[in-house]
């Protein structure tokens, strides 16, 4: 028997849930994409977790609405706000799909990898070498979104996997950092890792 | 049509692949700016974008099922179609999204506060001839240094682009950038001063 989570109307911002879809399933697609390009079941684990954290947010989206139209100026407005909540519900059944791939190993062709060196927005998959500059810096110090347009996804720290981290994460030297930025930032993000980089320019 | 060689497929199955991944992102950028600006040009530019990736993503399936798999290779391929999917339906949410502004529906101001929350600020300004931007490329221009913001896409004779380093900005490009509230207006008095 299939089980899943009961769902209880809570009170909460049609707003907040509607940001948390939006944010989640936009981190989804760069989590499952780096799944796939650097084979790995942790993230697309992480993928398929987040995915049922959406389809609950869906569902208190829904209900949400729902109770705050009294009218049908309010249907009218809110209708709106149901039909990009879907669109974003779609979006991380679209990233749960590149999850499965990687789950089931049903593989992922050299041409993928090929495809990504060449798209505008990379991913990059770096350890942080004791020496880097990185080691021992909280990640809002650090300004990687300011100064090399770097965003990062997610940190693997020995067993544990920090999605999205938030800003006062201290870096620690052996990290596995997952990000996403412009070719030029990446190049010098990886150098800032491996400590072949020592200091931001600007 | 001339037979492609293994290699030449090769590389354009490579090329359709990195396109879909960029457009259909691009797409879902523009999508939600569209309802924050509730603006039908970008919606309608969504649009168009739709139909371009369903008619490169057809073109990408066929010309990766025209390739004589051998049975060892075929799960690599199954997952090579399924990426391609993928895009597809990032296409089609992105479509979606910006549909609600094409039906006349005002977005519900809770839509614009959370994308704006999502993305801090997005910002849109049109380059005028006086812009010392003008001529300059986007590397040079420093917009990001001079602002804070980033530009993550423009629209020069009538069609969306993702800027790149060594492009020359034009007087009447619209740039689409996000960053922080203070960015914005700094990026309107060198855009339009």
């Amino acid at each position: 028997m299939v089980r899943l989570e009961k769902i209880e109307y809570k009170p909460m911002p049609v707003r907040d849930l509607l940001v948390e879809m939006k944010d989640t399933s936009e981190l989804m697609i760069d989590l499952a994409y780096s799944a796939a390009l650097f084979n790995s079941q942790v993230l697309a684990e992480e993928v398929i977790e987040l995915e049922k954290r959406v389809d609950t947010l869906a569902y208190l989206l829904n209900m949400s609405t729902m109770v705050a139209a009294r009218s049908a100026d309010d249907a009218e407005s809110l209708v709106g706000v149901s039909v990009i909540a879907a669109a974003t519900d779609k979006i991380s059944d679209a990233a749960a799909d590149i999850a499965i791939i990687v789950l089931r190993q049903i593989g992922i062709h050299p041409i993928v990898r090929e495809a990504f060196r060449k798209v505008e927005e990379q991913l990059t998959r770096v350890e942080t070498k004791p020496n880097s500059t990185l080691v021992g810096k909280r990640l809002e110090q650090l300004e990687l979104a300011a100064k090399m347009g770097i965003n990062v996804i997610a940190i693997r720290r020995d067993k544990e996997l920090i999605v999205n981290p938030k800003r006062d994460e201290i870096m620690k030297k052996g990290d596995i950092i997952i990000a996403r930025g412009a070719p030029g930032g990446i190049e010098e993000f990886e150098r800032l890792a491996d400590g072949t980089l020592q200091r931001l320019e600007g | 049509m001339k037979a492609m060689s293994h290699e030449e497929s090769f590389k354009k199955i490579i090329d359709m692949l990195a396109e879909l991944k960029d457009t259909s992102e691009l797409m879902l950028d523009l999508a939600y700016s569209s309802v924050l600006f509730n603006s039908p040009e970008l919606a309608e530019e969504v649009q168009a974008l739709e139909e371009h990736v369903d008619n490169l993503h057809t073109e990408f399936e066929l010309l990766v099922l025209a390739r004589c798999i051998q049975p060892e290779e075929s799960r690599n391929f199954l997952g090579l179609i399924r990426l391609g999917l993928v895009t597809e339906k990032i296409a089609d949410a992105a479509a979606q999204i910006s549909e609600v502004v094409l039906r006349g529906l005002e977005p519900h101001p809770v839509l614009q506060l959370a994308i704006e929350a999502a993305q801090e600020t997005v910002a849109r300004v049109q380059v005028s001839r006086k812009s010392v931007l003008v001529g300059k490329s986007f590397r040079e221009s420093q917009i990001h240094e001079e602002t804070g913001m980033w530009v993550s896409a423009l629209r020069r004779a009538d069609k969306w682009m993702r800027p790149k380093p060594d492009m020359l900005i034009e007087a009447g490009d619209i740039l689409i950038a996000s960053g922080y509230a203070e960015g914005s207006e700094d990026l309107s008095r060198l855009a339009s001063p």
